[in-house]
């Protein structure tokens, strides 16, 4: 980390022990971790919390939960600035494979980046560091 | 003369001697005569029988020799009649002849002579039998081929597969009504080029054969989706079709509709991937924490070792579960279950299956009661099943329940069927959710049941059982006061695994 501050991450996930998990991997590399466990609990901490980030899992309640959240969080005046990066296994079991990298997928995926599970902490914090340098410069 | 049949002849004379002269004569040649001695007698023999020749006098006192032979022909057009006259004239000859007399034959005359035109008469005689017995062996195999052709149309018209033949140009040969509909055509022209207007995939099929110089009897097959959004998909074949020399006379297509079966395919593969899914998070969690106590560089208090460990220890022991639920499943599905039929008193089911869920209720501190009609009569069921369904009723009545709450059960009987109710103070169903209740994998996410585990195949399961016996299940759910299964179950078991 390059700023004295630690960067404060949103981790949402419906699966308690991947929550688990990712905060403490999130930890070790240096960030401040909040984490919620449903999308309802994502945007109440995101709107109480203003984090530099947000990792939302894809399937929770319902199967777009992650895109439905991350669309709200980049509509919001403060979220849209932030890098928002949503994590599924969609690609295993439907073939799917999404993506948002071109601007047409933009669009409708208000997302800065999907990855596919399972993510390599060091895959994710390199992502992280790229959007805030990204910010700084 | 042909012995295997004598001819039949006819003598119409007034002349008694030219008669019975003819007669004697033409009997003694093999020849079968009869005579009649004025032209009525004349009409009356030859319009009854039908003879080969007839020999008849031109002038009768009674009535004109042509008149009697154009009744004669009216009758039997086939028979050759000869008119004898002594006024013998050119005349006479050619009217004879327009009014259909075979010849003339002058009176009087010898015996060669007669002799002579009978030959010849009845040589047109013969022809002309053996021309009608060809024309009506034809007309016969005509209407058998008209038989056989719109046998074989109206055959190629029932059958459910499309069939659409192409000669070798690509044009339509002939096709049926099941073609039609599944090509989407209002019609097709026979003799048209059809390739342009098939499906690319159909086309390709087609031109494999038209295309290749060799003709090998062997078929090609692709699925084709002939609707969007699998509406309909077949599976086309196609053939060639050979000229009797091997050379490749045209292509015939059969179109089997396999959407039925495309849809099934997709369930079961949407079902897999779901079953992967849900055996894949509980995998992955543990990894996880394994590999969080292989990371040297994350720091791990004893306390959060022990939480993970605990952790994965409850996950595998939910994989476990859902592994068993999905055998216990896919042995339903196979029926390879050789149920037990025995009688099965419902009570003494339920309450130890209560008796095994006590910490549990004690936990939460349930109230539970049963109620149980007197002299219940006995289920014809497998135990075991029967308990597998109430025990997964009842667990679910415990984990979706309050604290403080009641679980009331209630057993009665109600004609051919025993009703056992399973009422909770749970935490109910919105009825979106009720609606995916029985849907394999399906668990209502929300903030009261994310700290309940579940496979999301209980129900299912329980379902399952149900249809077994052929009885039947009503839900009633409110949200947030609590749901009640009501689960009718047949006195007798009827095994219906046939049908």
């Amino acid at each position: 980390m390059q700023s004295d501050v630690k960067k404060k991450i949103l981790l949402v996930d419906d699966d308690i022990d991947l929550l688990e998990q990712n905060k403490i991997l999130l930890e070790s590399k240096g960030y401040h971790v909040i984490t919620a466990d449903s999308s309802k609990q994502g945007w109440e901490l995101f709107e109480s919390e203003k984090p530099d980030a947000a990792i939302i899992d894809l399937i929770m309640e319902e199967h777009d939960s992650g895109f439905v959240l991350s669309y709200k969080i980049k509509k919001d005046n403060y979220g849209k600035n932030i890098p928002v990066i949503v994590l599924t296994s969609a690609a295993y079991f439907t073939g799917f494979k999404f993506s948002a990298s071109t601007r047409e997928e933009k669009e409708w995926i208000r997302c800065d980046e999907i990855i596919n599970k399972p993510v390599e902490a060091d895959e994710l914090v390199k992502k992280l560091e790229s959007y805030f340098a990204l910010k700084n410069s | 003369m042909d012995n295997s049949h004598c001819p039949k002849i006819l003598i119409v004379d007034d002349e008694k001697g030219l008669r019975i002269g003819t007669k004697r004569l033409l009997e003694g040649e093999g020849y079968v005569v009869e005579t009649a001695e004025n032209g009525y007698d004349g009409i009356k023999l030859g319009t009854t029988t039908e003879f080969d020749l007839a020999i008849i006098d031109l002038k009768m006192p009674d009535i004109d020799g042509i008149q009697v032979m154009k009744e004669i022909l009216k009758v039997y057009p086939d028979s050759v009649c000869l008119i004898a006259t002594g006024y013998a004239s050119y005349e006479t000859a050619i009217e004879a002849i327009k009014f259909g007399a075979f010849s003339y034959i002058p009176k009087p005359f010898t015996p060669e002579e007669l002799f002579q035109k009978l030959t010849q008469g009845y040589s047109r005689r013969e022809l002309i039998i053996e021309k009608k017995k060809w024309k009506q062996e034809r007309e016969e195999r005509l209407l058998e081929v008209a038989f056989e052709k719109s046998r074989l149309n109206t055959i190629i018209n029932s059958i459910t597969d499309g069939l659409l033949v192409v000669n070798k140009n690509g044009e339509a040969v002939l096709y049926n009504p099941s073609a039609l509909k599944s090509l989407g055509f209002d019609q097709i022209k026979i003799e048209e080029y059809i390739l342009d207007k098939l499906h690319p995939q159909i086309a390709d099929l087609i031109n494999k054969f038209l295309s290749s110089e060799t003709c090998e009897q062997k078929s090609f097959s692709s699925q084709v989706e002939l609707k969007a959004n699998r509406e309909l998909i077949v599976e086309a074949t196609s053939s060639p079709v050979l000229n009797p020399d091997g050379t490749l006379a045209g292509v015939v297509v059969v179109l089997q509709d396999i959407t039925e079966l495309k849809k099934i395919e997709f369930l079961k593969s949407q079902f897999v991937s779901m079953v992967s899914h849900e055996l894949k998070a509980p995998i992955a969690a543990v990894y996880g924490y394994l590999k969080l106590f292989s990371d040297t560089s994350i720091p791990l208090t004893e306390e959060q070792k022990m939480n993970y460990l605990n952790r994965s220890q409850i996950r595998l022991d939910g994989l476990l579960k859902m592994v068993n639920d999905l055998l216990d499943i896919s042995r339903m599905e196979l029926k390879t279950v050789n149920k037990e039929i025995k009688d099965v008193d419902l009570p003494s089911i339920i309450r130890p299956i209560i008796e095994l869920f006590q910490i549990d209720i004690k936990k939460k501190n349930i109230s539970v009661t049963i109620e149980a009609s007197e002299k219940l009569p006995h289920l014809k069921a497998d135990q075991d099943e029967v308990s597998r369904l109430f025990t997964n009723l009842i667990s679910n009545s415990i984990k979706y329940n309050k604290t403080d709450g009641s679980i009331a059960v209630n057993i009665t009987a109600s004609g051919n069927y025993l009703i056992t109710e399973i009422k909770d103070t749970g935490i109910g169903m919105k009825p979106a959710e009720r609606a995916k209740l029985f849907q394999e994998f399906f668990r209502a996410k929300n903030d009261k049941t994310k700290d309940i585990s579940g496979t999301g195949l209980g129900l299912s399961i329980v379902k399952r059982i149900v249809d077994s016996y052929s009885g039947k299940m009503e839900v009633e759910s409110e949200f947030n006061i609590g749901t009640s299964f009501k689960i009718f179950l047949p006195l007798r078991y009827e095994n219906n695994n046939n049908v």
